[in-house]
C-alpha cells in the first residue's frame, strides 16, 4: 500500500482543485462576457451559484429513481480520484497505483457513463438527447487523447503519468517533434472534453453537456455543475501536469511547492483565457457533423505517431 | 479423487441428465428439474475437478487404444483445458440453477428435450476440452454444434429456422476447414493424436496453411469478423440460458481452437500467424460494438458485443503469439494473459446480461428495447445486477472488464516499445482500435441498460412488470458479485491465469501481482492497485454528501414525483430519445462502416448460392436426361422391340430356336 505522505498529499492536491474548480469557471463567464462587452457576473459567482442551490428542494420526476440520485455524487467521486492520481504540483505522480493513464483514460469514460444514464434515467426527452450527444462526444474524443497520451508514454517507456512528465521536464525525450504534436492532439482533446464550442456550449441549458442535467435540481444539481467545473480543471491540469512540467518540483519542501503551485495556477489560468479566447470566435457547428472536425485532433495524434516512428 | 476420474463424473452425470430428461418426456417439470439438478451436480464436480490442475498446473494424461488405430482415445488435462473446464462449469452451474425457474415458461412445449440439448451440449463441450486426438476432437465438436443447433431452432418458428440454418452451415464450412487443417498433420505425421501433431516438422508453407484453416476455421465458431453473421441471428433465437452459454462459453471454445492449434501444436513460429489475429480481432471488435449498438432487440445487441468481446480476446491471443514468434516470452505471457483473463470475465458478464435480457422476456415477453423502460423500479435486483454487468462489458473501472483490457494494453504497449517497425506500427494502431472499442462499449451499454431499465415504461407490460423468480435473480446477483470480485480480487486471479498462460509460452515465469498491486511484468512500465481504487470510488462520492449534509440550511425534503419537463408540453414516453436516436449520431458519423456490414452479409452471396447451384443442378439434370437418360432408353427400347420380336409365343418358333442352337453347336464342335 502507499506510505501516509503519498495519500496526504493527494487528498490535498484534490482538495484544492476541488476548492478552485469554480474560480475557474466564473473567470471563463466573465471573460465570455467581456467578449460580447457585457459585464459579466464576477468570478466569484459560481460559489454564490451552488451555496444557492444546496439549499434548494431537491424536485425531480417521478421516473427519476436511485441511480439518479447516486450518480452525481459518484460523478464528482470518479472526478475527484483522477484530481488525487494526476501530477499537478509535484512530478511524480502523488497516487501512481491508483492509475496509469489507462485507468485515467478509463475513468473518464466511467464518469461519462453515469453521466449519460443518470440523464436517461429522469425520463426527460432533452436529457436523453444529451446523453446521446454525451456519449457520441466520448467516442470521438478518446482515441485522440489515448493515441496523445500513448505516443508519450511510449517514448518515456511507461504508462505511469508521473514517469511521463518526470521525462518530459527533465528533457530525456528522444522524439521531440513526436512529443510537440501530441501535447498538440491532446490539447485539442483537452479543449473538446472542457466542453467549449464549436462542440458544446457549457453553460446553454438543454445544450450537450448541461443536456442530462435537465430534470435536476437543488443539492443534486450542485454536485454535478461542481463535478463538472472540477472535470474541466482536472482535464486541463492534466494537460498542463502532464505535457508542460515546468517549474513543478521532485521535492517536498514547502518552499518548491508553493513556488510550483503558483507556477501550476499562472499555467492553468492561461490554458483557461487560451480556450475562452478560442471559444468565442468560434460559431456553433451541427452537431452530426462534430465528427468532421475532430478528425483533424485524431489526425494530429496520428502525426505524432508517425513522428515517434520516424524517430524525430 | 482424481480430477479426471471427477470429471468423468461429471460428464456421465451430464449425460445421464440428458437421457433422464428424454425419458420423462411425459412430465415436462419433472424433467426440468432433472436436468437442472444435473447441471448443478455437473458442474460442481467439473470445478472441483478442474481446479486442482489449473492451480498447480501440471498435466494428467490418460490413453486407451480404441478399437481403431484412428480412434487412439487420449485425454489430457493441461491447465488450458482446466481453465476452460473452470469457465464453462461456472457459467452451467448458474445457469442451471437460473433454468430451474425459466425453463417453466417453456412447459408444455417440450421443454424435455431442452433438458436432453442442453446437457448434451455440456457435455460435448467439457469433453472436447481434454480430447488430444483429432478424431474424437471433431465429432465431439460436430456433437456441441449439433445440440447447439437443435437449441437454437427450439422455438420453431420461421426466424429460429432460418437462424438455425445460417448457424449450421457456417458452423459446418468451419468444421471442414479444421478437418483440413488436421489432414495435413495426419498426412505429415500419419497419426491423428495431438501428443504427434506437438512434434511434427512441418514445413513453413504447411505449417501456415495448417494455422490458417484452423484459424478460420474456429473463428466461424468464434464469431470473428467476417464470419460472425450467425451469431447475431442464431443466439437471441436460443432459449436465454442457452443463449448465455452459447455467447457465454461455446464461441470461446473457438478461441480454445485457435489457442490450440496456433499455440500449442504449432507453437506459434511465425510472426505474421500473430498479426494476423491481431488484426482480425482489432477489426471484430470496432465493427462488433458498431453494430451493437445501433440494435433495437437486446438479445441481438448481446449478440453483436459478443463479437466485440471475442475481437478484444483475439486481440490478446494475437499479441501472445506474436510474442512466442519473437522469443519474448514475458510479451507472450502478457498477452495470453489478457486473452484468457478476458474469456473467464466475458464468460460471466455476457452470462449475466443474458439471463438478465431472458428474466425481461420472461415477466414483458418483448426482446424490444423500444417497448421497455423503467424496469429498474419494478425489477430492481435483476436492474441493478444488470448495471453491473453494463459497466463491466464497458471495462469501467474497477470492475472486472477492466483488469482484463488493462493487460491487454499493457501487452500491447510492451509489443509496440520495442522489435520491428511492423510490430512497433501494429501495437499502437490496436491500441487506438482498442480505445475506440472502449468508448463505443460505453454508449451502447448505457443505451441497453438506459432505455431498458431507466426513465419511464413505454409499453403496458413493461409497466406492469415483476421482479423476476427467487432462482433467477440469485443467478444474476451471484453473475454480478463474481464480476465486482473478479476485478477487485485481481492480485490474487492474475497470477493463476499468469500461470496458465506461462505453461502454454513455455514456462517462464511472469511477475504480475505484488501484494494489492497488479503490474505488466515490471513495475517500471505500470501499477495499478484495484483494492485502492475501489476503495477511493467508494469513499470519495460520501465527500460531496457530507458537504451536502453541512450545507442544508432550511431545505426542505427531496420531492421526486410527475412527469419530466417537456418545454412546456405534456410529456409522453413516446417524446424520450428511442434507442436508434440514441445511436443515430454514431449511425452518421460512422456511415460507412455500416454500409460495410450490408456487403460482409453472407446471407445474400449464400442465398444467391444456393440458387445458383439449384438451379445448376436442374439444367444439368436436363442436360443428362437429353444427352444420357433418353438415348440409354431409345436403345433399350430398341432392342426390346428386337427381342420381342424373338419371343414370339409359338411353340414351333421355340423349337426351331433350339435346333438351331444345337446345329450351331454341333458345328463349333466339329470344326
Amino acid at each position: 500500500m502507499p506510505n501516509i505522505d503519498s495519500i496526504l498529499f493527494a487528498i490535498i492536491q484534490a482538495a484544492i482543485l476541488f476548492l478552485i474548480a469554480p474560480i475557474f469557471t466564473g473567470i471563463s463567464r466573465v471573460m465570455r462576457a467581456k467578449m460580447h462587452s457585457r459585464k459579466g457576473p464576477g468570478i466569484f459567482q459560481d460559489y454564490r451559484d451552488l451555496v444557492k442551490l444546496m439549499k434548494r428542494q431537491d424536485v425531480a420526476s417521478a421516473a427519476s429513481g436511485l441511480m439518479f440520485r447516486i450518480m452525481p455524487y459518484e460523478l464528482l467521486g470518479s472526478v475527484l480520484l483522477i484530481a488525487m492520481v494526476i501530477p499537478v504540483f509535484s512530478l511524480a505522480s502523488p497516487l501512481g497505483m491508483a492509475g496509469d493513464l489507462i485507468t485515467i483514460a478509463y475513468l473518464f469514460a466511467f464518469s461519462r457513463f453515469i453521466f449519460s444514464v443518470s440523464g436517461l434515467e429522469s425520463g426527460s426527452p432533452f436529457a436523453g438527447l444529451g446523453a446521446s450527444r454525451e456519449s457520441t462526444l466520448g467516442v470521438l474524443v478518446e482515441p485522440t487523447m489515448i493515441l496523445a497520451l500513448l505516443v508519450a508514454a511510449l517514448i518515456c517507456g511507461s504508462t505511469n503519468v508521473g514517469s511521463i512528465s518526470v521525462a518530459i521536464a527533465t528533457g530525456q525525450v528522444q522524439a521531440p517533434t513526436a512529443i510537440f504534436m501530441a501535447f498538440i492532439a491532446f490539447g485539442f482533446a483537452v479543449y473538446i472534453e472542457m466542453g467549449k464550442l464549436p462542440f458544446d456550449m457549457a453553460e446553454a441549458e438543454q445544450e450537450l453537456q448541461e443536456g442530462p442535467l435537465t430534470e435536476y435540481s437543488g443539492q443534486s444539481l450542485a454536485i454535478l455543475k461542481w463535478g463538472l467545473a472540477l472535470k474541466k480543471v482536472v482535464v486541463a491540469s492534466m494537460f498542463v501536469g502532464i505535457f508542460l512540467p515546468f517549474g513543478t518540483t521532485t521535492s517536498m519542501s514547502p518552499g518548491t511547492l508553493l513556488i510550483a503551485a503558483v507556477l501550476y495556477l499562472i499555467k492553468l489560468l492561461a490554458v483557461y483565457l487560451l480556450t475562452g479566447l478560442l471559444e468565442n470566435s468560434m460559431a456553433r457547428g451541427r452537431f452530426l457533423l462534430t465528427s468532421r472536425v475532430t478528425w483533424v485532433g485524431f489526425g494530429v495524434a496520428s502525426l505524432s505517431f508517425v513522428f515517434y516512428l520516424a524517430g524525430l | 479423487m482424481s480430477p479426471l476420474g471427477l470429471l468423468l463424473i461429471s460428464v456421465l452425470v451430464f449425460a445421464g441428465g440428458a437421457f433422464l430428461a428424454l425419458l420423462c418426456f411425459k412430465s415436462d417439470r419433472i424433467s426440468i428439474y432433472l436436468s437442472g439438478i444435473a447441471g448443478v451436480i455437473g458442474s460442481l464436480a467439473s470445478l472441483a475437478a478442474s481446479l486442482p490442475v489449473m492451480l498447480e498446473g501440471s498435466v494428467v494424461n490418460y490413453a486407451n487404444a480404441g478399437l481403431f488405430p484412428f480412434t487412439h482415445f487420449t485425454v489430457r488435462f493441461d491447465p488450458l483445458a482446466a481453465f476452460m473446464v473452470f469457465v464453462i462449469a461456472l457459467l452451467v452451474l448458474i445457469a442451471s440453477i437460473y433454468s430451474f425457474s425459466y425453463v417453466q415458461e417453456y412447459e408444455g412445449r417440450g421443454a424435455w428435450t431442452m433438458g436432453f440439448f442442453m446437457n448434451l451440449f455440456v457435455a460435448s463441450m467439457l469433453v472436447l476440452m481434454v480430447v488430444d486426438n483429432a478424431f474424437y476432437f471433431l465429432v465431439f465438436f460436430e456433437l456441441m454444434s449439433l445440440s447447439s443447433y437443435f437449441l437454437v431452432i427450439f422455438d420453431q418458428n420461421e426466424e429460429a429456422v432460418n437462424a438455425g440454418f445460417l448457424y449450421f452451415l457456417i458452423a459446418h464450412a468451419g468444421s471442414i476447414l479444421i478437418l483440413g487443417s488436421f489432414l495435413i498433420f495426419w498426412w505429415q505425421t500419419g497419426s491423428l493424436d495431438f501428443e504427434a501433431f506437438r512434434g511434427a516438422q512441418l514445413s513453413a508453407p504447411l505449417a501456415s496453411l495448417a494455422f490458417v484453416l484452423a484459424f478460420f476455421g474456429f473463428g466461424a465458431k468464434a464469431g470473428m469478423v467476417p464470419l460472425h453473421s450467425w451469431l447475431p441471428r442464431a443466439h437471441p433465437a436460443a432459449p436465454s440460458h442457452a443463449s448465455a452459454l452459447m455467447s457465454g462459453v461455446m464461441v470461446k471454445v473457438g478461441i480454445f481452437g485457435i489457442i490450440k492449434v496456433g499455440v500449442d501444436l504449432l507453437h506459434a513460429t511465425t510472426v505474421w500467424w500473430g498479426i494476423l489475429v491481431l488484426t482480425i480481432g482489432a477489426i471484430s471488435a470496432v465493427l462488433g460494438v458498431l453494430y451493437a449498438l445501433t440494435e433495437q432487440d437486446i438479445k441481438r445487441l448481446l449478440a453483436y458485443s459478443t463479437v466485440e468481446n471475442v475481437g478484444i480476446i483475439l486481440m490478446g491471443v494475437g499479441v501472445g503469439m506474436i510474442g512466442l514468434a519473437t522469443q519474448q516470452p514475458v510479451l507472450a505471457v502478457l498477452g495470453l494473459l489478457g486473452a484468457l483473463y478476458h474469456t473467464l470475465n466475458h464468460a460471466m458478464f455476457k452470462g449475466l446480461l443474458f439471463l438478465g435480457a431472458g428474466s425481461i422476456i420472461y415477466r414483458t415477453h418483448t426482446r424490444n428495447m423500444e417497448e421497455l423502460g423503467g424496469l429498474a423500479r419494478t425489477m430492481p435486483y435483476t436492474g441493478m445486477a444488470f448495471l453491473v454487468g453494463a459497466m463491466a462489458i464497458s471495462a469501467l473501472p474497477p470492475l472486472n472488464g477492466f483488469v482484463s483490457e488493462w493487460f491487454t494494453y499493457q501487452a500491447l504497449f510492451n509489443m509496440s516499445l520495442h522489435g520491428e517497425f511492423i510490430l512497433r506500427f501494429c501495437g499502437p494502431v490496436a491500441v487506438v482500435m482498442l480505445a475506440l472499442t472502449g468508448a463505443l462499449a460505453a454508449m451502447c451499454f448505457v443505451k441497453l441498460y438506459g432505455i431498458t431499465f431507466s426513465g419511464m415504461p413505454r409499453s403496458e407490460y413493461a409497466a406492469h412488470a415483476k421482479e423476476a423468480p427467487a432462482p433467477m435473480v440469485f443467478a444474476v446477483v451471484l453473475l454480478a458479485a463474481i464480476c465486482v470480485l473478479l476485478g477487485l480480487c485481481a492480485p490474487l486471479v492474475a497470477p493463476v491465469i499468469a500461470g496458465i498462460a506461462s505453461s502454454l509460452a513455455g514456462g517462464v515465469v511472469v511477475n504480475v501481482a505484488q501484494g494489492t498491486l497488479i503490474l505488466p511484468g515490471n513495475a517500471e512500465q505500470a501499477v495499478l492497485s484495484l483494492p485502492l481504487l475501489t476503495i477511493l470510488l467508494i469513499a470519495l462520492p460520501f465527500v460531496p454528501m457530507v458537504i451536502g449534509a453541512l450545507m442544508k440550511g432550511s431545505r426542505l425534503a427531496r420531492r421526486h414525483e410527475g412527469d419530466p419537463w417537456a418545454c412546456g408540453y405534456i410529456h409522453d414516453a413516446k417524446m424520450v430519445i428511442s434507442s436508434q436516436g440514441f445511436a443515430q449520431p454514431m449511425r452518421f458519423m460512422f456511415a460507412p462502416l455500416f454500409r460495410l456490414r450490408e456487403q460482409l452479409n453472407p446471407s445474400r452471396p449464400l442465398h444467391a448460392g444456393m440458387h445458383a447451384s439449384i438451379n445448376g443442378a436442374a439444367r444439368s439434370e436436363a442436360v443428362i436426361d437429353t444427352y444420357i437418360i433418353t438415348p440409354i432408353i431409345r436403345v433399350a427400347h430398341w432392342l426390346g422391340g428386337w427381342i420381342q420380336w424373338l419371343q414370339h409365343g409359338d411353340l414351333r418358333v421355340y423349337c426351331l430356336y433350339v435346333v438351331a442352337a444345337l446345329v450351331v453347336l454341333l458345328l463349333v464342335t466339329v470344326a
